[in-house]
């Protein structure tokens, strides 16, 4: 609407905007590959129709579609789908005599003494799952052949109950799809309308129920997500873009919004993988190794590790609470959360203070926000311990209001004899401690210390809570990247295309036919330059990471081991061998280099690599901060002791500018707490780095 | 009600509220990056997917101040074991670097199997607390297949002995070990695994101890098992005091095919204690079905905890303070030397569903109809004419239904009260490490026992042999099915059949069936049991009846006889004439 900006005459087309949509807020962060500038915009998620919000925050990131050649879009649509069953009506169809596969599950009771425990509710009712006559080995022999014209009966009868969607699982389908090919192929023939997915198209490992609940849940979010690509696609061509749309995939990889439309169930996580991306490229651009990247927002807290440089992921996760969770088989971000974030509600049970899971979310949201929330949250803390200006939430954009914040805190406390301050302190305390254990959930579970990597944080919250998590963690140097806020939108930016594959393939190691290894290998990797191909973008390079599943020969969990390709050229029995007792020993503190090892799966990640921008560079300062840059003092409590404490505005800080602990350096939508001791200098990028005191 | 209750808690120590809590979360996560730690190293199946283990971290007197599980009904063994292991060497001579184990049955209360590893964690020259690990090994020796009689046919024996000494590990002891066990490798690959454990569990309590000083961290542990204690008590006081009694029984126990094994158990609630005495549960038993007293109490102590603070974390012995139980030696649950115990899991289930039925007339809301109540989990051994090996298989236990509660209908396919966060192993890997096919894995339509909420219902697997195998079936309560409350109808119980050369044979006078020959072809069907209903089935809606028709849960004949409700076959609706009419005829 602005107008100078939508009259400029030349159109370059060379920017690339990026848009993640969040619950509450839609985040845009917009590049110029011309000028090189970085601008983000940031708008609330308007739900009932998601390309309005985008498109209010690309005006207010001062950019438009005609001037982009790349949009670069993560969304909650796909989850949320799935956690708010508003999906398709979906039938599944199985090998005969395992449609109950689905509905048994794993039979598992996490919370073991509660006799009112649920199982996981599957996406499709029984009465809507149906078999057929067919069964391969597990060795990829037919033990029984597709029945055709049963199944061609059964695809008549579902699109006549008019279903929209339909998932296909057969037994052993990762040891020869040919069944479930077939199958898709009869079917989307006759009923071209019906969305499809077979199993194998998501996963060729075994285990029956992941499959079956990952194809499950594509069949069910597939006609929804399909649609909303869709429009956002017709929306922004008929706002003049003429570029590449790609989508974020739960692995922080791009792919082509068509592929999107089919295997939707990889775009489950991508915000948050997002932000782990933007955590990579900030490494890299800062020559770090190994990174914690520390989301938090205002219900949950998430941790991502960088590893060598790498992002860290695995080959599934669980959707959903655990108890009830519907697995998804593919690879993801491994990203580890706890319910601990801004809206956190604070409460005493049997006599201890407890902080979550419970959140005051929006509505009511903290008391402070003054919306009718009466329980005290852990920004209610921030804002009584001094963290938060109560004139200056989100610019000052939201007055707090410190009063009710108080009540709220001193009628939590009155039960334990604790004032509003003291209540304040150990929830953060509690809050610090119980996010550390999500940092320490990623790493530990790897064999990594956490203790010896850089804490990358962002998020609305991530600032506020880095130098309290990292004290617990005992990690000493903390990065606050630039609009923590928008961190997910900018992440997309660093995005490649990415495209994973995997196939169980049981063979022992000493025997493993090499002439075979190469020849799945070469199929997966084909099938990853295939998926490039279709894209509409041309990648810079195109690189294949190879990786084994294996264990130790009668062990049942697999690890996955990187590998790199000349141990396959010279056929190195030895070398694969070295490599995984090595990374046996990193992970488990054990190894068993005497032993026998198998190969359970392989794997492979194919990358189109896309031009990457550069890290902007802020202008250079002494290591005074400059006098605009301080915004007054306030009092702030650490350890239970107001001080007063300096305040900053980030947006003022030069490069090279170093600041002490206490202070506080305020920006929009985020403050940055520098505790008693801790040393502040802003880096060349403008990002804050923090050297922690009194780190283990 | 409550009010009277507020105990003054003992001025001993200076409780901060955050520190507890920050301690709290901090056991909890201890013991569960131990497990963590355990599963994925472990070799075999029956730890990994079936997280048959438990974790734990105790104070320095041996009790429990958290339990990472694992086994829900191992929740009295490992603490037990702890403290007979201080007695055994005496505080004084503990040292740091030591790790102790033994897998004793009589000292775990269950079976050899169960190997048992314990840290003293010292902090600064002074013991601190131990960290202990037991896990289920695949193979301990002993005879396979059939039935045992004594505790040394069922394998290797090792004491309470010192496994690493002051950082040095007992060379000789893994020899032995090796030597008595089927499958070494694997045996050693657990070990490590649980040493990893227990280290770990050592490595974190200390980063604990450092942090907020011994004091402090002890001080937190006892203030939480304090609470414990007072919401145990608090949840007690609601139940009306009184005694309360209900009998059961088991199938037998596999010598004496069809003796039924009488239970009886006695709850007497009085105030904010509770006593259950389960002196009249049967006598010791021949075959392998027995377990040891700590087992007698770790029964008492699932019901209990199940009653009144199922969802509490860590799990601490606080909890348990203001319970009392009673059992003499020489019962089933209570077993001594030379009783066979192979089996120690499966009897104490049912023990657990009485407790919950004498319970029933007191708080009708609060507890459960019976469930299936066995891990029905046959094993298959043979020679795999593929890899040329010795192959010891299994699916992990099979899961099935669990009982109505007078709120809600029971849970169908999930595994039974001995095992907790216990995974079933994908028939897709048990067909790429065996030579077998399963045919058919599937819900009973029908097995969840009828009621005015319905019990969930059981599973059934179909397996079809490759090559020549043994099949074992160790299965209780085929011919004692899962029973309903207050009018609700039994399920249908755990069940065996074999197809040989072509032919199904279905009738066994129970679920037991040792060392079954099976030829390539042949197959076996194991099926497990539903849940009790509860409630009248004929005060079921009738809507809620039909809808259990249209999932296939319950067959149109099951709705008209048991619920008296007419469902047409084909729209699934309710044929309201048909219905009333044989609803008033009842």
């Amino acid at each position: 609407m602005t107008k100078s900006k939508a009259s400029r005459a030349v159109r370059s087309a060379n920017v690339r905007l990026a848009a993640d949509i969040g619950g509450t807020f839609t985040d845009i962060a917009v590049f110029d590959d011309k000028s090189g500038r970085l601008s983000f915009g940031k708008a609330l998620s308007t739900p009932q129709r998601l390309v309005d919000g985008i498109s209010a925050g690309v005006e207010k990131a001062g950019s438009d579609y005609a001037a982009a050649n790349l949009f670069l879009h993560g969304s909650t649509v796909a989850i949320n789908t799935i956690l708010e069953r508003t999906g398709a009506k979906t039938a599944l169809i199985t090998t005969d005599g395992f449609r109950d596969v689905y509905e048994i599950g794993r039979i598992n009771r996490p919370d073991a003494y509660n006799l009112f425990f649920q199982k996981h509710v599957p996406l499709i009712e029984r009465a809507l799952r149906f078999e057929v006559k067919e069964r391969m080995r597990a060795d990829g022999e037919v033990l029984i052949p597709l029945d055709e014209a049963g199944l061609i009966a059964l695809g008549d009868h579902v699109a006549k109950i008019g279903m929209d969607a339909v998932a296909i699982m057969f037994i052993n389908g990762y040891a020869n799809p040919a069944h479930e090919a077939r199958a898709k192929a009869l079917l989307s023939k006759r009923h071209p309308n019906l969305f499809v997915t077979a199993s194998h198209e998501l996963s060729q490992e075994y285990r029956e129920f992941e499959r079956c609940s990952t194809a499950a849940a594509n069949a069910y979010i597939g006609p929804k997500v399909h649609r909303y690509v869709g429009e956002i696609d017709r929306h922004i061509r008929s706002a003049g873009f003429k570029g590449s749309f790609l989508i974020v995939q739960s692995t922080g990889g791009l792919y082509e919004s068509v592929q999107a439309q089919t295997q939707c169930v990889r775009m489950l996580e991508s915000g948050p993988a997002a932000g782990v991306i933007g955590t990579q490229a900030l490494c890299h651009t800062l020559g770090i190794k190994n990174a914690i990247a520390f989301d938090m927002g205002g219900t949950t807290a998430k941790a991502g590790v960088i590893y060598k440089g790498e992002a860290l992921t695995t080959g599934a996760a669980l959707i959903g609470g655990y108890d009830k969770a519907l697995p998804v088989q593919i690879a993801m971000m491994d990203i580890f959360e706890v319910g601990t974030g801004g809206g956190s509600i604070a409460r005493v049970e049997d006599g201890a203070l407890r902080v979550g899971p419970q959140s005051a979310g929006a509505q009511p949201g903290p008391a402070c926000y003054g919306h009718g929330g009466t329980e005290p949250t852990v920004t209610d803390a921030n804002l009584v311990l001094g963290r938060l200006g109560a004139d200056r939430f989100l610019g000052g954009e939201m007055k707090l209001d410190v009063k009710a914040a108080e009540q709220a805190l001193a009628r939590a406390g009155k039960p334990l004899g604790m004032n509003a301050t003291q209540t304040a302190d150990g929830i953060l305390r509690i809050a610090a401690t119980a996010m550390s254990y999500a940092v320490k959930g990623v790493t530990t579970e790897r064999g990594l210390d956490a203790g010896d990597f850089v804490l990358v944080a962002y998020g609305g919250a991530g600032p506020l809570h880095a130098t309290a998590v990292a004290r617990e963690i005992g990690i000493r140097r903390i990065i606050i990247p630039g609009a923590p806020g928008v961190f997910s939108a900018f992440g997309m930016l660093f995005s490649d295309l990415r495209y994973d594959y995997v196939r169980t393939s049981l063979m022992a190691l000493e025997d493993a036919p090499f002439d075979r290894i190469e020849k799945v290998f070469r199929e997966l990797e084909q099938q990853g330059r295939d998926a490039i191909a279709a894209t509409s973008v041309k990648p810079d390079q195109i690189t294949v990471k190879r990786a084994l599943d294996m264990r130790y020969v009668g062990q049942e969990h697999p690890v996955t081991v990187d590998l790199p390709m000349s141990v396959f050229a010279k056929k190195d029995r030895k070398g694969i061998k070295q490599h995984f007792d090595d990374d046996h020993l990193q992970r488990y503190g054990t190894s068993a280099p005497d032993e026998r090892a198998e190969i359970v799966s392989l794997r492979v990640t194919v990358a189109g690599l896309m031009k990457k921008p550069p890290q902007e560079r802020i202008k250079k300062g002494g290591s005074a901060p400059p006098k605009a840059a301080f915004t007054g003092k306030r009092p702030v409590s650490f350890g239970g002791k107001f001080r007063a404490a300096p305040t900053y505005s980030r947006a003022a800080l030069l490069a090279g500018n170093k600041i002490a602990g206490p202070a506080l350096i305020e920006e929009h939508a985020s403050t940055t707490v520098l505790m008693p001791g801790d040393r502040m200098t802003v880096d060349a990028h403008g990002n804050l780095v923090i050297a922690a005191a009194g780190a283990k | 009600m409550a009010k009277k209750s507020a105990k003054k808690p003992t001025k001993r120590r200076k409780i901060d509220p955050v520190v507890t809590e920050i301690i709290r979360n901090g056991v909890i996560a201890v013991t569960e990056e131990m497990k963590t730690n355990l599963m994925r190293t472990a070799y075999n199946m029956i730890i990994y997917e079936a997280l048959d283990f438990t974790t734990g971290l105790f104070t320095p007197e041996g009790e429990t101040a958290s339990i990472g599980i694992g086994l829900p009904t191992f929740i009295r063994g490992m603490a037990e074991t702890v403290k007979a292991k201080i007695r055994h060497f005496g505080i004084k001579n503990m040292k740091p670097g030591d790790i102790y184990v033994t897998n004793d049955a009589y000292t775990t209360g269950s079976h050899l199997n169960h190997f048992t590893f314990t840290l003293p964690i010292f902090h600064k020259g002074k013991l601190a607390g131990f960290s202990c690990c037991m896990a289920h090994w695949l193979d301990v020796g002993g005879v396979l297949g059939g039935i045992t009689t004594d505790i040394f046919s069922e394998g290797l024996q090792i004491p309470i002995v010192k496994y690493q000494d002051r950082g040095k590990v007992n060379q000789d002891l893994l020899d032995i070990i090796r030597m008595n066990v089927r499958l070494p490798p694997r045996a050693m690959g657990d070990l490590r695994a649980q040493v990893t454990a227990v280290k770990t569990g050592e490595r974190r309590f200390l980063e604990l101890l450092d942090r907020y000083g011994a004091q402090a961290v002890s001080d937190a542990i006892a203030e939480i098992m304090d609470r414990a204690e007072a919401a145990a008590r608090a949840r007690t006081r609601t139940i009306p005091d009184g005694v309360y009694e209900a009998e059961s029984s088991l199938d037998d126990d596999g010598i004496e095919i069809g003796k039924r094994i009488p239970i009886k158990v006695k709850v007497i609630v009085k105030g904010d204690e509770m006593t259950i005495d389960l002196s009249d549960v049967s006598k010791q038993v021949r075959g392998f079905y027995n377990s040891a007293i700590t087992t007698g109490y770790g029964c008492a102590q699932v019901a209990f905890k199940c009653i009144t603070s199922p969802t509490d974390y860590p799990i601490n012995d606080g909890a348990f303070r203001s319970l009392k139980v009673i059992i003499p030696p020489g019962r089933i649950v209570s077993a001594t030397r030379p009783a066979p115990m192979r089996l120690w899991m499966c009897f104490p289930m049912t023990i657990i569903d009485t407790i919950f039925k004498a319970l029933q007339p007191a708080i009708p809301d609060r507890v459960i109809a019976g469930h299936h109540a066995d891990l029905v989990a046959p094993y298959f051994f043979g020679f795999n004419p593929k890899s040329s090996e010795v192959f010891i298989g299994t699916f992990g236990p099979l899961g099935g239904g669990w009982g109505a509660k007078k709120t809600e209908d029971g849970v169908s396919a999930t595994v039974c009260l001995n095992d907790g966060d216990t995974h079933n192993g994908p028939n897709e890997q048990a067909e790429a490490k065996f030579p077998i096919v399963v045919e058919r894995f599937e819900l009973i339509p029908d097995s969840g026992g009828a009621g005015r909420h319905r019990g969930g219902l059981g599973i059934a697997r179909t397996t079809r042999a490759l090559s020549n195998m043994t099949i074992n079936s160790q299965s209780d309560r085929s011919k004692c099915p899962p029973w309903g409350l207050d009018g609700g109808g039994d399920a249908t119980g755990n069940a065996i059949a074999f197809r040989v050369g072509g032919q199904w044979k279905t009738e066994f006078p129970n679920a037991k069936v040792l060392s079954a020959q099976l030829k390539a072809e042949d197959a076996w069907r194991i099926s497990s049991g539903g849940g009790g209903g509860y409630g009248t089935p004929f005060e079921r809606p009738p809507e809620a009846v039909a809808e259990d028709v249209r999932q296939g849960y319950v067959s149109p004949k099951a709705a008209a006889e048991l619920y008296g409700v007419v469902v047409d076959a084909k729209t699934f609706a309710v044929d309201k004439g048909a219905t009333d009419k044989l609803r008033a005829a009842r």
